[in-house]
């Protein structure tokens, strides 16, 4: 099955859907859930193929080449799943909204050009894709209108900045090596200069980095993420961010390649060094910046930030074992991250709209599946052992410190306890604790809300007992970028000289032991259940609605570190936006409306022509 | 103490464990709380009993009821008592819960716990001393051997005749029965 | 030998558990010039709440609690007790994520009580936590990059030919702040924050009664054990005697006199422990945490900073 024909089914879907979605709903919803379905059987029959094809020859003398290899593969993979469990998820979500039509076109339009993006070969039809995948991605988020307007408008002005920032140094590979193919750029760049690919990697590193949210470029990340509809937000924060990370990948080792790049730089100011230590503080502060707040979607995007943090320390350290966690943080946030929105959604659907953590409570008795998937995507995320988390975590520090960086060690080990902090107050807030009277009458989640999350929780689980299936796929991504391979020991393990990781024997473990631990429980005498107001109190009876702790959560925290963790980026921007502002808005006074100083301004001009003509005879 | 004899252990390891390890509700209920700090500091040591105060009842097993009961406190001592888990003990220290006491003609005080929550052992003095309070425990390491310190079983069984004169003094309880009627 | 080691490594770390917790009431009270209760004390009273019928707060409930005192059990049977170390996997990086499982479940389990002052007490539990984790973390990151390896077993195997750790001059500055911080991962005062009777009714187990109370006393049990024998495996130099002992290596003689050893150290660093718990009152958490976050973490900070340098 060819490249074009998998994009024209794509954006060929899209277009259908709205149009079917005039004749009716139904249909609509079907061909929605039957495109994005049809996508995910084709990607996965195209596993293990490497096929480059032009598909257009004289795009304005630029020939426009799809291919796909496995790094290509597994990002596809990743697209085309988060994709279809969003739009199975989106069926309940959106179903009593208006301008439905319009949403589940742009949300299959997001996820065909971020399709397009990797499984183009050259760097004209990334281009054409990305501004795709921004501008409808601008549309989404300012679906709910009203303060959504802000927050997309500061997403577009960023993304806007960084696609100009991509554009010049796309400009100038042109004119450098005449060529856009990314096969043929790979042999080109091993003449350039340090300096020239120094060059390169800052413009396209502005434009991935505002798309990944690298930390100064982060600050639109939170508005957006929380004002998008939820099934949207799941494939911003799971999927959008991660083309980012593929731009990145792409450039640092198939195009400058492997050698170029850990050489750039003086030997402790290396570049990649750098990008480490960005990393490094990407994950320590948005993590931290999380547990202040109170809005359960805002949490989730800066944790979105934080993790992002550690791919960008995988990928940058350079060696094997750190490239292949990189890549596997990046599939594993899409999973965790996606199954922690998709629940967020389902309690919002649930009670009409509240997000706010200080107003939720005990809501695993009425909602058991979402609780359970809300606990499995905390641990996934948090890395507890048995998930998926776990083991890029596991890796990322162990290439850490068997290569003495310590310090870079700590800051990651450091963001791990900022999400175990701030996800405990997620799913405390929201599941734990007294449940409000008006909450009381709660049902569970609609079927199909239940079957994305359940989907994602086993996969999460699934990975993280035998992650030598993805590990699979990613070794054979770092061989072909030049890296050594990893030494798989099995589908379980992960073996190297100085510590093994055997999956099997932690869940053994765990399982054994839990198992004896359950019947010397059973053993013990049947406990009465009580419900949550026979509860101790002292003596007195329960006040309704007010035994509940969770306001200002780590209160103690609050009053130490929130000083220190106030985005300083957010306010700069804020005030250069604003300066720039104040400045149009004096040039303005140009305009004044009154045509007599426009003539004068016509006549003074002349004048000025008139003089320089006669001084210096310039025409 | 039999605490040393391991074949009494090995009969019956949950009323010998009953017996010397009393966790005590720290709910002062009354005047003879007073008495109650001497006994558990350095001087009358009551740790080398297996006497400890814990914070909530659900991990308790002996309640002391220090001293007078008046209504407003009887209810918060049901609520109490009703939280904490089975097998348990009720000892109530002074004379007042026996025959009112000092103020057996006050409108404000109970002049009989026993019709409210039932209670296996009464201490006498008005507050006995924490000797007083050692013999009383003894005695009731004994009751315990002899099966007869079931005041939780009566508390089941004869649950309609308790509630009836918990409802006959405070009207209309905010709390639901703790145990269904076995009839109706 | 693996198998044999599965079953007894929990049980020398059950009954070397309960009998800290003994003698911690009997030294204290001892300290204070009275008798105390026997030193098979706990075991009364874990006897005794199992034995009573408690209440349940839903099937979470109980499975938070099981969830507990299975991850403490199975993080024992990853600690290297004596010779023994049935199962190595993931070195000490997969240890310190194991850690998290106790702490958790109960977590689980106190917040579903909805009970204010369970979850009053989990959130100064983690925050507790964090505190004390940032100079943890420092302290196995330069004990782990000076030795260059992340397996606990191989830890423990260097200090036999090169000396206890603590004894290094590149290693003391870490060790010290892991002595600092130590009465905090026991839960001993001053830092006796989380099951703090008086102010928040006991915090998590504040809901627990009968099998739920037995099983946290067993869980914090196991957890001080896994506290103390992480100190004497990375820093005292686990179960070897500065290599005294070699002639008898490979013997069954040799295993069982390293668990001796091994028990002897961790009962003399927790006889000290009792003794600061002895002395102090109980901080607040804010007062906690301001401790925690200065002095054992600028102590570690320059540990780390000392490895690197020598590296």
């Amino acid at each position: 099955m060819s490249l074009e024909i998998l994009l024209i089914i794509a954006f060929g879907g899209a277009f259908l859907v709205y149009f079917s979605g005039k004749i009716s709903p139904k249909l609509r919803d079907g061909f929605a859930v039957f495109i994005s379905l049809l996508l995910v059987l084709i990607i996965s029959c195209l596993y293990g193929k490497n096929i480059e094809k032009t598909f257009y020859r004289g795009f304005f003398g630029l020939p426009l080449v799809l291919r796909i290899n496995m790094l290509s593969w597994l990002f596809a993979m990743v697209i085309s799943s988060i994709g279809s469990l969003s739009v199975i998820f989106s069926l309940s979500y959106i179903r009593d909204k208006e301008k439905t039509d319009f949403y589940y076109l742009m949300l299959l339009l997001v996820n065909s050009a971020m399709l397009g993006i990797v499984l183009t070969g050259d760097l004209v039809s990334f281009l054409i894709f990305w501004e795709i995948m921004s501008w409808t991605t601008f549309f989404i988020i300012c679906y709910k209108r009203g303060s959504a307007l802000a927050a997309g408008m500061k997403y577009i002005i960023m993304s806007i900045i960084g696609s100009m920032a991509m554009f010049i140094g796309v400009l100038s590979i042109q004119t450098n090596f005449n060529t856009l193919i990314i096969s043929e750029l790979s042999a080109k760049f091993t003449s350039a200069s340090s300096g020239y690919i120094l060059f390169i990697l800052i413009t396209f590193g502005i434009g991935f980095g505002v798309k990944s949210a690298v930390m100064p470029l982060h600050t639109w990340l939170p508005d957006a993420h929380s004002q998008a509809p939820t099934p949207f937000s799941a494939i911003l924060s799971g999927v959008l961010t991660k083309m980012g990370i593929y731009g990145f990948i792409l450039f640092f080792y198939f195009i400058i390649g492997l050698n170029k790049f850990l050489g750039l730089g003086p030997d402790v100011f290396n570049l990649h060094y750098i990008l480490c230590w960005i990393g490094a503080i990407t994950i320590v502060i948005p993590t931290f910046i999380a547990l202040l707040q109170n809005d359960a979607k805002r949490l989730l995007a800066w944790h979105s930030i934080g993790q992002i943090g550690y791919i960008i320390l995988g990928i940058s350290i350079g060696t094997s074992m750190g490239v292949a966690s990189g890549i596997f943080h990046m599939l594993n946030h899409a999973t965790f991250k996606a199954l922690l929105f998709l629940t967020v959604g389902a309690v919002e659907y649930q009670t009409n709209g509240v997000r706010d953590l200080n107003s939720l409570g005990g809501l695993a008795k009425r909602m058991p599946v979402t609780f359970i998937a809300a606990l499995i995507g905390a641990f996934g995320i948090i890395g507890v052992p048995l998930t998926n988390g776990f083991v890029s975590k596991w890796m990322i520090y162990k290439t850490l410190i068997l290569n003495t960086h310590p310090f870079l060690a700590f800051a990651a080990l450091l963001g791990t306890w900022g999400t175990i902090l701030s996800l405990y107050k997620f799913v405390h807030n929201i599941f734990l604790g007294q449940l409000p009277e008006k909450l009381k009458n709660i049902k569970k989640a609609p079927f199909d809300m239940q079957f994305s999350l359940i989907i994602l929780s086993i996969v999460i689980i699934f990975f993280g007992i035998l992650p030598g299936i993805p590990l699979k796929v990613i070794n054979s991504i770092i061989g072909s970028a030049g890296f050594s391979a990893l030494n798989i020991s099995s589908i379980w393990g992960i073996a190297s000289k100085t510590g093994t990781l055997n999956t099997i024997n932690i869940l053994t473990a765990i399982l054994g032991v839990g198992v004896i631990v359950w019947l010397i429980f059973k053993v013990g005498r049947k406990s009465k259940q009580v419900d949550q107001y026979d509860n101790y109190a002292a003596g007195f009876p329960i006040p309704k609605d007010k035994y509940h702790y969770t306001v200002e959560y780590y209160a103690p925290f609050y009053r130490m570190a929130a000083p220190f963790l106030v985005d300083i980026f957010d306010i700069i921007y804020e005030r250069i936006a604003k300066a720039t502002e104040n400045i149009c808005d004096c040039i303005r006074k140009i305009y004044t409306g009154y045509v007599g100083n426009y003539v004068m301004y016509i006549v003074f001009f002349m004048a000025f022509l008139i003089l320089i003509q006669l001084k210096w005879s310039v025409f | 103490m039999d605490r040393n004899q391991i074949s009494k252990w090995l009969k019956n390891p949950a009323k010998m464990a009953n017996k010397y390890s009393f966790h005590v509700v720290y709910f002062c209920t009354g005047c003879g709380i007073i008495e109650i700090p001497p006994s558990i500091t350095t001087r009358w040591d009551a740790e080398r009993f297996g006497i400890i105060p814990v914070a909530t009842p659900r991990q308790a097993n002996l309640f002391l009821i220090t001293g007078y009961v008046s209504t407003k406190t009887l209810k918060a001592i049901i609520r109490t008592y009703e939280q904490m888990p089975e097998p348990k003990y009720t000892v109530a220290f002074g004379s007042c819960p026996i025959n009112g006491g000092m103020y057996y003609d006050s409108y404000n005080t109970i002049k009989s716990l026993d019709k409210f929550i039932p209670v296996d052992g009464y201490i006498a003095g008005c507050m006995p001393r924490p000797e007083a309070i050692f013999i009383g425990v003894t005695h009731l390491w004994k009751l315990i051997d002899m099966d007869k310190a079931d005041g939780y079983k009566r508390y089941r069984e004869d649950y309609e005749f308790y509630r009836e004169n918990q409802e006959q003094l405070f009207g209309e309880l905010d709390w639901p029965p703790l145990f269904q009627n076995k009839e109706s | 030998m693996n198998i044999i080691a599965i079953f007894i490594s929990p049980l020398i770390a059950l009954i070397t558990g309960m009998f800290f917790l003994g003698i911690s009431r009997k030294i204290m009270a001892r300290l204070q010039w009275r008798y105390g209760p026997p030193v098979i004390q706990p075991v009364i009273d874990v006897i005794r709440s199992f034995s009573q019928m408690s209440i349940s707060h839903g099937s979470l409930f109980d499975f938070g609690i099981i969830l507990s005192l299975t991850g403490s059990f199975v993080l024992i049977l990853f600690l290297p007790i004596g010779e023994l170390c049935p199962l190595t996997s993931g070195g000490l990086i997969a240890f310190i994520y194991l850690m998290l499982l106790g702490p958790f479940g109960l977590a689980l389990s106190g917040a579903i009580a909805a009970n204010p002052n369970s979850s009053i007490g989990i959130s100064r539990k983690f925050l507790l936590s964090l505190s004390y984790e940032i100079p943890m973390l420092l302290v196995f990151l330069s004990v782990m990059t000076y030795y260059g390896t992340i397996s606990l077993v191989d830890i423990v195997k260097i200090q036999a030919s090169s000396g206890w750790a603590i004894g290094s001059w590149t290693l003391v500055l870490p060790g010290i702040a892991y002595f600092l911080i130590l009465p905090a991962i026991l839960g001993v005062r001053p830092f006796e924050v989380v099951k703090a009777s008086q102010e928040i009714s006991s915090g998590p187990i504040a809901e627990f009664g009968g099998k739920h109370l037995a099983f946290s006393t067993l869980q914090h049990a196991l957890h001080m054990f896994v506290g103390l024998a992480l100190f004497v495996d990375i820093f005292l130099g686990g179960w070897t005697l500065f290599g005294l002992l070699d002639f008898l290596s490979g013997t069954a003689w040799f295993v069982i006199l390293g668990i001796i050893i091994f028990l002897l150290k961790m009962t003399v660093v927790f006889v000290i422990e009792i003794f600061i718990n002895a002395v102090y009152p109980r901080y607040r958490i804010e007062q906690a945490m301001n401790y925690l976050l200065k002095w054992p973490t600028l102590i570690s900070f320059i540990g780390l900073i000392i490895v690197v340098l020598v590296k």
